[in-house]
This record gives C-alpha cells, sequence and structure tokens, in this order.
C-alpha cells in the first residue's frame, strides 16, 4: 500500500500544525482526572488546623477532644510528623545563603498565618474541619516582622534562632564603572520600585491523595504537582524509601504557573499519615488555604537609577532589591530564585556596559515565596523598561526609539549581559519592529494627542524582554541547588501491539503537552499523531526527571522526544530494510507506514513490529542482538538554554473620574523557535498575559501589621474576569533557529514577564501630563487616585 | 449528627435517591454520592464558577446550594452535554476554538454558556464576556472561550 | 413561621442562599437550624399596581427582576442596577427578600429599595407590618426585622411620568459588590425640577439618600449637587478603596447620574 500522493515526507508534517488537542474530548466530557476526584476504598479526609498567629510559640496543644470526636480516626501534631518523616530543607551552594529545616506540621514555633500546626483524620471533610475545632492551641506571640526593611535590620527579631540573620541570601553583580557612568551621564532617572506580593491561584486548589500499599510497603502520592521527580526524590529521603517504593502522579492537574513546583508540607504530612495508618487519605486545600499557603512571588523592592547619554545610549544601571521571601527558603527553588532572578534579569535585552546591583533575600512572617509564572523576570523588565521610559521623557525621546537604540543587534549575537547570562540569539530588535507595525504605533501616537487635546487618560506602553528558556547543565534553575534541571528523559517504545507510547519525566498542568510531544515524536517516527500516547507525571515511567516549570516543556520534551523517536526511527527502517529487502537508505516512513522509496513496497510499523516481537525466525538473531526492540531511552541536555524573547505593546485609557484602567489594544510579538502547535502558543500568551494584566492592575496579597492574611478569599484578592482582559494579538517572528534539538525555544512566561512593565508603561505615558511615573504596582483606581490627588496638589 | 433528610434528584435525567446530611452541598451531592465528578470546587464561595451546574434549567451554584434543597428538582451537569466519544456542540466548538487548557473551569463555563445562549441574545462580544464574567479562569486569557461561545451563538441564529 | 419562631431567635432563613452559604462555607456562620422558604408558594410574583408601581414577591429572582418588562417599563432604574447584581447564576438564585435582608450596603437592591421609596413588607407571627425602606437598614448587615419575621413583599410606588433616572456603579470587576453606586431620579414638569431623589450604595453603613446633594441640586445644579455628595458620604477605609477614594467616587458618580437623568427627563 503506498502512502498517499499529497504527503511530502521530506516536509514538516505535525510541527507547526494547529492539531486539536487530545486531552480536550476527557477534559470536556467531565472525565479528567484531576485529584480531588480520586477515591480509594477506605479512604479518610484531612483537614489542618493553621496557625492564626504570625510569629509565635506553641506553648499547648491538646488534640484529646478533637480525637474524642465520632468519626475522628486519628490526629497528628508536629511531634508525631518529627517522629514520621526526617527533617529536609532546601540547599543551595550559593555564598551567603542560609537555609532553613521546613516542619511539615509546626513543632515549637509557628512563622506565618497559615502555617500547619494539626492534622486532623476524619472519615470526611466535613467531620475532619468539624473536629477542628476541638484542638487546643495555646500561643505566646513573639514580634511580628512583616516589613522586610525591618527584618534585615542587624538587631531585628530572628524568625530562625538557628541563623545568623533574616537575611537568607545576598548577591552582588557588577560589570564596568557604574559611578563614572552616572557622573557622565546626560540624564538620570530612577527611584524605588514596588512590585507587590501575588499569588499564582489554579483554578484547582492544591490537593493529594497518599495510599499505602503494606504488602509491598510502597507509598503512591498522587498530587497537583509539576514536579513529580523532585518530589518523588525528595520523600525517597524524608521516608527512607527506595525509588521504586515511592512513586508520585500529577494526572490531570488544573493549571499549576509555578505555584505547584515546591514541595509542599501537606505533601509529606499525607505521606507520612498513608504510611502509619495502613489507609489511602486524601486532603483537598480550600480556597482560602490556598491564599494564605500556596507559594507567593513578586514581593520586590528595587530601588533603581539609569543613567543614559544625549543620545538616548544606557550608559549605566545600579540596583538595590530586597526580596521579601516569607518564613521559610522553599523546596528546591530555595528563597533564592526569584530576587537573584530579578538582579541577573534586569539587564535585558539591552547593551549596558555598567551595571551594578546588590540583592538581599529577606525572610519575613509570611507565606512563603517560591516560583510563579516569570519569576524574577517580571520585576527586572518592569524595573528596566520603567527606566527606559523615565529617561526617554527626561530627554524628550519616544520610548520605541530609545529602545531601537540600546537593544542588542543581530549582529551583536552572542551577546554577554551585564549581569554575565549570554544571549545566544534572539530577533531582539524584529520583536520590536513588528510590535510597533502590528499595533500601529506611530498612527496611535497621533490618536493619543487628539484624545489628549479633548482632555482624556490615553497612554501607549512598550516593553522588551528577553530570558533563558531550556536552561541546560550549564546555569541552574535557581543557582547552587542540588537538583538537576538540565536534563529530561524521554522513552520512545513501539510495543508488541505496534502501539507507540512516548513517557517523559515532564508533568501537565494544560500545557498540552499530549499533543504537542506527541507532534514531535509522530513527525520523527513517521506516525500519525494520534497514534502516539504520551504519558507524562508519573515517577514510575522514567528513572529521572523533574517537571515542568521554567518554560523547559518544550526544549526538554521536544529534544528528548526527537533524540528517543530518532533512535527508535533507525530501528525501525534497518529492520523494515530487512523485510522489504531493500538498503536502509532507501526506506522511509510517513502515516504510520514503512515503505521503499520509489516503489509500492511497504509495510504498517504495527506489522514490522508484530513481525519483530512475535514472528519467530522473521528477523535474523544478530540483527535482533542487536537492536533488541524498538524502545529507546534517551536523556537530553540543551546545556546553555536557548534566549526568547518578546516585545509588548499595548493602548490603554485611564478614566479621569473613577481611575479604572481601560486596555483597548494589547499585542505581543514573541520570538519562540520553531511553534509546534500554534494554537497552543497563542493560547500560552493569552492566558500569561491575562495573568500579567491582573498583576498589573489588581491582584495584591496584603498582610496587616499582625501578619493576617487580608485577601483570603476571592473576594479580597481579585483576578480578572473576561470583561477585564482584552482580545490579545499574538505574532510569532520567524527568526533564526536557536541550537537547541528541533530548534524549539521555551514559551509561557511571556505573558507575565512583559505584560506588567508594559501596562505600567502605558498608564505613566497616559498620565505623563500630571507628571506622574507608575512606581507601584497593582495601579489599582486607588493608587492612581492618590498620585493624581497628589500631582493636583503639587 | 443532624438527622438525615431523604432526597430524589433527577440527575442528567435519572431519578437518585439518596439519605442526606442537610448541610452536604451539592456539589459534594454530585462528586461524591453520584460520582459525578466533571462537576468541579474551585472556592466553594461563589465567585469562581467552576462549580456551575443547571437546575431546573438555570444555571446555579452547586457550591452555594445544599443537595436538600435540590430534592424534586432536575439537575444537569457537564456530563449532560455530550461524551469522550461524541462530544456536544458546544464543547465541540471549545474543542476547535482551542477554549480550555487546564480543564478545570471547563465544566463551569459550558454550563454556563449554555444558560446564557438560551437567556441572551449575546449580540456582541462583550455581551459574551458579561455573561462569563462569573466564571474565572487563569489558563486560557477568556478569548478562545469568548470566540467559541460566539461560535455557539452563530450556529443557533442559524449564521 | 412557626419554625422560626420555635428556635429562639437562633434559626437562619435560607432562600436563594448566594450570600448566607459562603459564610456557612467558610464556617464563620453557624445555626442549629435552617429553614429553606425557597417552597412556599405565591412569594414569586411582581403585581402591577394602578398608582403605576410594582408590588414583588420576597422570592422573586434576581433574574426574573431583569428580564420583568413591567420593571423594565415602570422602574428603568431599576432595570439597569439589576444587570449589575453578580452573574448570572447568582440572579438565577438570588432574591429581592434575600437581598433586602442580608442589608449589604454595597449592594443593588437595598440601594433601590431606598431611591424608590420602597415599603417593605415584612410577615411575623403577630402578622403582616409595612417598613419604610430608610427605616429598614440600620447597620451593615442589619435590619429591624426581628429574628421570627421574613420579608414577604415589596411595595414600589409609582413613579411621576416625566421622571429621569441615572444609575452608576464602580466596581474593581464586573459582577463584584460595589465600591461605590450612585443612583438619582429627577422629575421635571413643564421645564422645572419638582423632584429628586438621589442615593448612595457602598457609600455608607446603610443605603442612604444623599439629602445634602439633592438640597444643593435643587437650589444650585448638577455641580453643586455632586460636591455635596460628599457630605452624604461616610464611606470606610477597606482594601478595595480609601474612604477618600469613595468620597472622591461620591462626586463622580453623582455628577453623571444627574446628567443622565436630566437628559432622561427632558425626553
Amino acid at each position: 500500500m503506498s502512502p498517499p500522493d499529497d504527503i511530502d515526507l521530506t516536509r514538516p508534517q505535525f510541527i507547526g500544525a494547529k492539531v486539536m488537542r487530545r486531552e480536550d474530548p476527557r477534559l470536556l466530557a467531565g472525565e479528567g482526572n484531576y485529584v480531588a476526584d480520586i477515591k480509594r476504598h477506605g479512604m479518610l479526609h484531612i483537614a489542618f488546623r493553621r496557625s492564626d498567629h504570625a510569629h509565635a510559640l506553641i506553648t499547648n496543644v491538646d488534640v484529646s477532644a478533637a480525637q474524642a470526636m465520632e468519626g475522628v480516626v486519628a490526629v497528628y501534631t508536629g511531634a508525631d510528623i518529627t517522629r514520621l518523616a526526617n527533617p529536609y530543607q532546601a540547599t543551595s551552594r550559593m555564598k551567603n545563603y542560609q537555609a532553613t529545616f521546613i516542619p511539615p506540621l509546626a513543632v515549637d514555633k509557628v512563622r506565618y498565618v497559615g502555617e500547619a500546626v494539626v492534622a486532623v483524620v476524619a472519615i470526611s471533610r466535613y467531620v475532619a474541619e468539624d473536629a477542628l475545632a476541638l484542638v487546643e492551641l495555646e500561643y505566646e506571640s513573639l514580634a511580628v516582622l512583616v516589613d522586610p526593611e525591618e527584618a534585615l535590620k542587624p538587631d531585628a527579631p530572628k524568625l530562625h534562632d538557628d541563623l545568623e540573620s533574616n537575611i537568607l541570601a545576598a548577591r552582588e553583580f557588577a560589570r564596568g564603572e557604574v559611578d563614572e557612568a552616572f557622573a557622565d551621564a546626560a540624564a538620570t532617572a530612577g527611584g524605588r520600585f514596588h512590585f507587590t506580593r501575588t499569588t499564582p491561584v489554579t483554578i484547582e486548589a492544591r490537593a493529594s491523595v497518599a495510599e499505602y500499599d503494606k504488602g509491598t510497603r510502597t507509598l503512591t502520592l498522587h498530587c497537583t504537582t509539576q514536579i513529580p521527580g523532585i518530589v518523588r526524590d525528595k520523600l525517597s529521603e524524608i521516608f527512607d524509601l527506595p525509588g521504586p517504593r515511592i512513586r508520585v502522579i500529577a494526572p490531570d492537574v488544573g493549571g499549576g504557573f509555578g505555584g505547584k513546583t515546591s514541595l509542599y508540607s501537606e505533601e509529606i504530612v499525607a505521606c507520612a499519615i498513608a504510611r502509619d495508618l495502613g489507609k489511602p487519605v486524601k486532603w483537598v486545600s480550600d480556597r482560602m488555604e490556598d491564599l494564605m499557603t500556596t507559594g507567593n512571588a513578586f514581593d520586590e523592592i528595587v530601588d533603581a537609577e539609569i543613567a543614559v547619554a544625549e543620545d538616548g545610549r544606557i550608559l549605566g544601571v545600579k540596583a538595590d532589591v530586597i526580596g521579601d521571601v516569607g518564613a521559610y527558603s522553599i523546596y528546591p527553588w530555595t528563597a533564592t530564585i526569584e530576587p537573584v532572578q530579578v538582579v541577573s534579569f534586569l539587564p535585558g535585552p539591552y547593551r549596558i556596559a555598567n551595571y551594578a546591583a546588590r540583592v538581599r533575600a529577606v525572610a519575613t512572617n509570611k507565606t512563603l515565596t517560591g516560583a510563579y509564572r516569570g519569576v524574577g523576570r517580571p520585576i527586572s523588565v518592569f524595573v528596566m523598561d520603567r527606566l527606559l521610559d523615565m529617561a526617554a521623557r527626561k530627554i524628550g525621546m519616544d520610548p520605541a526609539e530609545i529602545r531601537r537604540r540600546n537593544l542588542v543587534n543581530d549582529d551583536e549575537f552572542p551577546y554577554k549581559a551585564a549581569s554575565g547570562l549570554v544571549w545566544d540569539k534572539s530577533a531582539f530588535q524584529a520583536c520590536l519592529r513588528e510590535a510597533a507595525d502590528g499595533i500601529g504605533y506611530d498612527e496611535l501616537r497621533r490618536e493619543q494627542a487628539a484624545a489628549r487635546a479633548d482632555g482624556r487618560w490615553v497612554g501607549i506602553g512598550v516593553a522588551c524582554y528577553a530570558e533563558l528558556t531550556g536552561v541546560g547543565s550549564r546555569i541552574a534553575v535557581a543557582p547552587g541547588m542540588p537538583i538537576n534541571t538540565g536534563t529530561e528523559t524521554c522513552n520512545v517504545a513501539i510495543d508488541s501491539t505496534g502501539a507507540v507510547t512516548a513517557s517523559f519525566g515532564l508533568a501537565s498542568q494544560g500545557q498540552g503537552m499530549e499533543t504537542t510531544l506527541a507532534q514531535v515524536v509522530a513527525e520523527e517516527l513517521g506516525v500519525k499523531v494520534e497514534d502516539v500516547d504520551i504519558v507524562l507525571g508519573d515517577t514510575a515511567s522514567v528513572s529521572h526527571g523533574t517537571g515542568t516549570y521554567a518554560s523547559r516543556g518544550a526544549v526538554f520534551g521536544g529534544g528528548a522526544g526527537i533524540l528517543a523517536a530518532k533512535a527508535v526511527h533507525e530501528k525501525i527502517v534497518r529492520v523494515a530494510g530487512h523485510l522489504l529487502e531493500a538498503a536502509v537508505e532507501d526506506i522511509e516512513t510517513g502515516n504510520g507506514d514503512v515503505r521503499v522509496k520509489g516503489t509500492d513496497k511497504s509495510m504498517t510499523i504495527r506489522d514490522l513490529a508484530r513481525a519483530l516481537y512475535s514472528d519467530m525466525g522473521r528477523v535474523p538473531k544478530d540483527m535482533r542482538d542487536e537492536i533488541d526492540n524498538l524502545e529507546a531511552t534517551k536523556v537530553y541536555d540543551p546545556f546553555f538554554g536557548t534566549t526568547t524573547s518578546a516585545s509588548h505593546m499595548c493602548l490603554i485609557e485611564v478614566d479621569p473620574e473613577t481611575y479604572k484602567v481601560e486596555i483597548k489594544r494589547y499585542i505581543v510579538v514573541e520570538d519562540c523557535g520553531r511553534v509546534i502547535n500554534p494554537l497552543i502558543a497563542d493560547g500560552q500568551a493569552h492566558g500569561g498575559v491575562a495573568q500579567g494584566i491582573g498583576v498589573a492592575l489588581m491582584e495584591e496579597v496584603i498582610h496587616d501589621k499582625t501578619g493576617q492574611v487580608l485577601t483570603a478569599s476571592l473576594v479580597d484578592y481579585v483576578v480578572p474576569s473576561a470583561v477585564e482582559i482584552p482580545s490579545i494579538d499574538v505574532v510569532h517572528v520567524e527568526a533564526e533557529l536557536p541550537g537547541t534539538v528541533g530548534g524549539f525555544r521555551g514559551l509561557g512566561e511571556g505573558g507575565t514577564i512583559g505584560a506588567p512593565a508594559c501596562i505600567a508603561n502605558a498608564i505613566s505615558d497616559a498620565l505623563s501630563p500630571l507628571g506622574i511615573e507608575i512606581m507601584e504596582i497593582p495601579a489599582t483606581p486607588e493608587r492612581l487616585f492618590r498620585l493624581v490627588e497628589a500631582a493636583k496638589a503639587d | 449528627m443532624t438527622a438525615k433528610i431523604s432526597i430524589t434528584v433527577t440527575v442528567n435525567g435519572t431519578a437518585q435517591a439518596a439519605d442526606v446530611e442537610p448541610r452536604l452541598l451539592l456539589a459534594d451531592f454530585l462528586r461524591e454520592n453520584l460520582d459525578l465528578t466533571g462537576t468541579h470546587v474551585g472556592c466553594e464561595h461563589g465567585i469562581c464558577g467552576a462549580c456551575t451546574v443547571l437546575m431546573n434549567g438555570d444555571s446555579v451554584r452547586s457550591c452555594l446550594t445544599f443537595a436538600v434543597q435540590a430534592d424534586g428538582a432536575e439537575v444537569e451537569t457537564v456530563e449532560s452535554l455530550g461524551s469522550i466519544d461524541e462530544l456536544g456542540p458546544l464543547q465541540q466548538a471549545f474543542r476547535e476554538k482551542h477554549a480550555l487548557q487546564c480543564g478545570f473551569c471547563t465544566p463551569g463555563m459550558l454550563m454556563t454558556a449554555t444558560d446564557m445562549l438560551r437567556k441572551y441574545p449575546l449580540e456582541t462580544d462583550d455581551d459574551i464576556r458579561d455573561g462569563l464574567s462569573g466564571n474565572i479562569c487563569r489558563c486560557t486569557g477568556y478569548q478562545n472561550i469568548v470566540a467559541a461561545v460566539r461560535s455557539a451563538a452563530d450556529k443557533r441564529d442559524g449564521k | 413561621m412557626a419554625a422560626l419562631a420555635a428556635s429562639n431567635g437562633d434559626a437562619k432563613v435560607l432562600a436563594g442562599g448566594q450570600s448566607l452559604v459562603p459564610m456557612l462555607n467558610f464556617r464563620v456562620v453557624d445555626a442549629p437550624l435552617f429553614v429553606d422558604i425557597n417552597g412556599i408558594e405565591g412569594l414569586d410574583l411582581i403585581e402591577e399596581k394602578e398608582d403605576g408601581g410594582l408590588r414583588i414577591g420576597a422570592l422573586t429572582r434576581h433574574f426574573a427582576l431583569e428580564t420583568s418588562v413591567s420593571v423594565r417599563d415602570r422602574f428603568p432604574v431599576l432595570h439597569e442596577a439589576m444587570k449589575h447584581v453578580a452573574h448570572l447564576a447568582i440572579r438565577n438564585r438570588g432574591t429581592i427578600g434575600g437581598s433586602l435582608s442580608h442589608a449589604d450596603p454595597a449592594a443593588e437592591l437595598p440601594m433601590m429599595a431606598v431611591l424608590l421609596d420602597a415599603k417593605i413588607v415584612a410577615a411575623g407571627p403577630d402578622g403582616e407590618r409595612e417598613i419604610p425602606a430608610g427605616d429598614f437598614f440600620t447597620a451593615p448587615l442589619t435590619t429591624v426585622l426581628a429574628p421570627d419575621e421574613i420579608v414577604v413583599a415589596v411595595d414600589l410606588p409609582g413613579l411621576p411620568a416625566a421622571t429621569g433616572w441615572g444609575f452608576e456603579e464602580f466596581a474593581q470587576r464586573r459582577g463584584d459588590f460595589a465600591v461605590a453606586g450612585v443612583a438619582a431620579l429627577v422629575t421635571r414638569e413643564g421645564g422645572t425640577v419638582t423632584n429628586t431623589r438621589i442615593a448612595l450604595m457602598g457609600l455608607h453603613d446603610t443605603p442612604v439618600r444623599a439629602r445634602s446633594a439633592e438640597a444643593a441640586f435643587g437650589e444650585s445644579g448638577i455641580e453643586a449637587a455632586a460636591v455635596a455628595a460628599r457630605q452624604d458620604a461616610d464611606p470606610m477605609n477597606d482594601l478595595h478603596g480609601s474612604a477618600d477614594y469613595r468620597r472622591h467616587l461620591a462626586e463622580a458618580l453623582t455628577r453623571r447620574v444627574l446628567t443622565a437623568a436630566l437628559e432622561r427627563a427632558a425626553q
């Protein structure tokens, strides 16, 4: 049987195609398998009693009344967990880093409101929560630190008695002579920038189901995690269980965005209890717990200044960053990940010869900060791009023009940024150009002038960024960490039924990897996309993997998938050469068939598999001894990682009476390398920008002076609805591909990286006649009201 | 514990009899008692919309309704819109427009959209956004969901 | 009725549940008994009255008000307000009786009751009584209802012809509780303004009439009224806005609604 004439087997068939997602039918039909859906016979339910003190000694814990309640099976305290689990902390080889032990249930001290103190296990969640009220807890209050500038003072009370101070990490970056640069400047601009605390708010809150098989002594944790491999490896140490006896499975997960990339106390407690009781246990976070305990992000104070020459060239940048990282250093990333990224990515895609930056990560009595979409980069871009706009205003230059003059040009790659990061190559200038064209920049400036004359507050925003994605072993995602984020594994196997399975250590939270990775593997093997089954999120399926974070899915999954599929393809071709009696060079695959070029001699890959596996003698022994089977496992290390970049532009209008900001146009032009599935790539941009808009305009985690979380419901922590998000134009620039296997760049975090800066710049542009610069976000109507009142008073 | 109450709720066309505590939420009744886990719980305070089902034809928050209040009522969940092998037209529109990523808000979106399509003309996309404003999504940025509902509205109107 | 009376004030009335059940789910509210009144017959009717007004049963769902032709024709300001009430799923269940009894100062229906001079009909073991909206709300989430009384109907007196209306609500997101809201009714007879009512939402402990703004409007017009509205407001500071910002909104929104009401009255 010959393949149809219209299939050109030399041109990509699936890469770049808008393939409809394979995950959709079950998710649309309500047949998804999320952790909260999992039921096991005899399953018990956990509810946590949490601290309502931000900093206190625990002076009394009495669980007897809770234990006695009908329907309660057991109650666990910090002392119990100490007995059942080894202690752990997030270590780092970074200089000046102080690790903190994280007790899964607080033992002698609580350090943030929401910290878990007691776990009640009962026949239902309803009963478990009833019993929480019967747990007696007494505290002795300690001084509460919610201001990181207070917490870093030498005489500040220490959150962790075994540490020298509350400064969990400190780092400096320097290049050139920054003081000279400022002395020579035609203009300087800057001030204190404040990017406030955010929380990811996945619609599916975190959940765990832990079950322990007494016979095989195997612990299985079903968990809403992005990092099953990291969790498995650490739980193995915490419970002294070797790999085969501890399995972590991330089934369908309802969003992650980084909030599910940390190891959480509840996961450890669930495992400890399952093992101790020998019963399956389930914990599902409610929204209040989620808003109080899921890793926060973006709490950074940046004092920064820029110096520019008359022609707009950046002469120097300096920054002093204080990161408020909450009460403990989160596992695995450590408290360093976000604050250090702020300064290492601050120079951005710009040519900067002189740079000096310092960062300190400071512990406070608040929720731990972890990784949230973009990590430190949204802050880096906010500061850098605000500085550029402020400088541009001072010298009377257009914001797009000042960027044109400072963006690294194509002929300057590879470019070593001022912080030491290397941009291999990316279309910085082309993205800016196409964003300006796409939004009709010059026409918008004319419209803005007319609107201004009418008393309307219309603003245009620009932001350009660069990031490293798919970062290999050369650079750790969080510096000095003891886990390996630089490789990922793929096993491609064609089994004796002829079915193709590709297994990865990655995990999915909605990015469509069951489809995109199937596209990649199908392309490489020459089978149909719908005939490739993708296995993700299960530590039993690969010997090592970490998970999905840092925009690594396409690069690592795509790369490892191609390598493994190529290896299997070679085997197919060899066997086919024998079975079809042709030279290996004359064999090609496509549509699930193998055939001899230029003839109609062919067979299905399925039949080939049967011939190899099940028809004894059809394939000679010496060939089978060499190839073994139609399976290959490959580990991909991109080593350096690759630069992804984008330009964002927007048009906004501020209501001059209510100070509400309306976003009227928004465009993202990104260089994300070879796009596997444009539907999915665009969807990532839409979603990221939407979260960026939330961060820019309305999202803020607020603690009061005593450390109480004031934003503990979705009424108070405000995320955008369909009305607040405009249509977003997404353009992919076809630029030179990176050197990664497959030519993929990472994408996914770009929206949150660029949008806050773009919108803050647009609002500053709209309010520039009043001399207002946005230094703090979210730019809520309240904040704008204050700024305008202050400006009018002057 | 409070005495249980006997209820009969018709769910997706099938009468379901059960004895339930008065405080059992309809969302939990569907998910735990009936194993219909397509309806998701996202906040338990009526803001996120993930738990939306139809009760006597109207979209309601199943996290704000007690199971006992559904006694004698007809409840429809996402499972009634179609099956994995045969998605309903609205589900098909969502698939074609890539209107879901993680899928967790999706059942609520589908039920809300079903009610919206019956009750409102939805002349403009702003009308669609308004109607969807009670369903929060964190993955998609809403754009493709609006496109999917627009496509379904066009079909409804014979366009 | 009997159940409520027997519970000695410990029972809670459950109608739409859209405000009560979230509090139950958070476990900040509890009661030994909930009396579900959804099954009571005859409490969900919208009756047209001869004076041009409406009598609305307490169990009338928000969606019914939103889509009622009688409401749209007789009280267009109420029709407009209904579009801002939360979201469709909430409007399908929430009731006017529930909303008024819950008495959130940032909710639309309490403010409408005050604007429209509603008479709130309450029934208890001793019979029915009529409570003017201006007397009904006493503090945030507090009304004059006795523990064994429930709202059974809301009586809206008819409006004079040539009455224009304006409604403006400011919220951070569509459907959220208002940060501030203002509504106005202006009646013009032969070129002169004969009646002005301005009501404030989210700007005081309860919905209130903006009396100084009404007086200022009568004397000096829109601008003076808008500025005077700042005095009528006594807003609180919270996460969603400071008192200063809310006062600012009181002025801005009053200006907008009076402008709209005047225009509509002229038509």
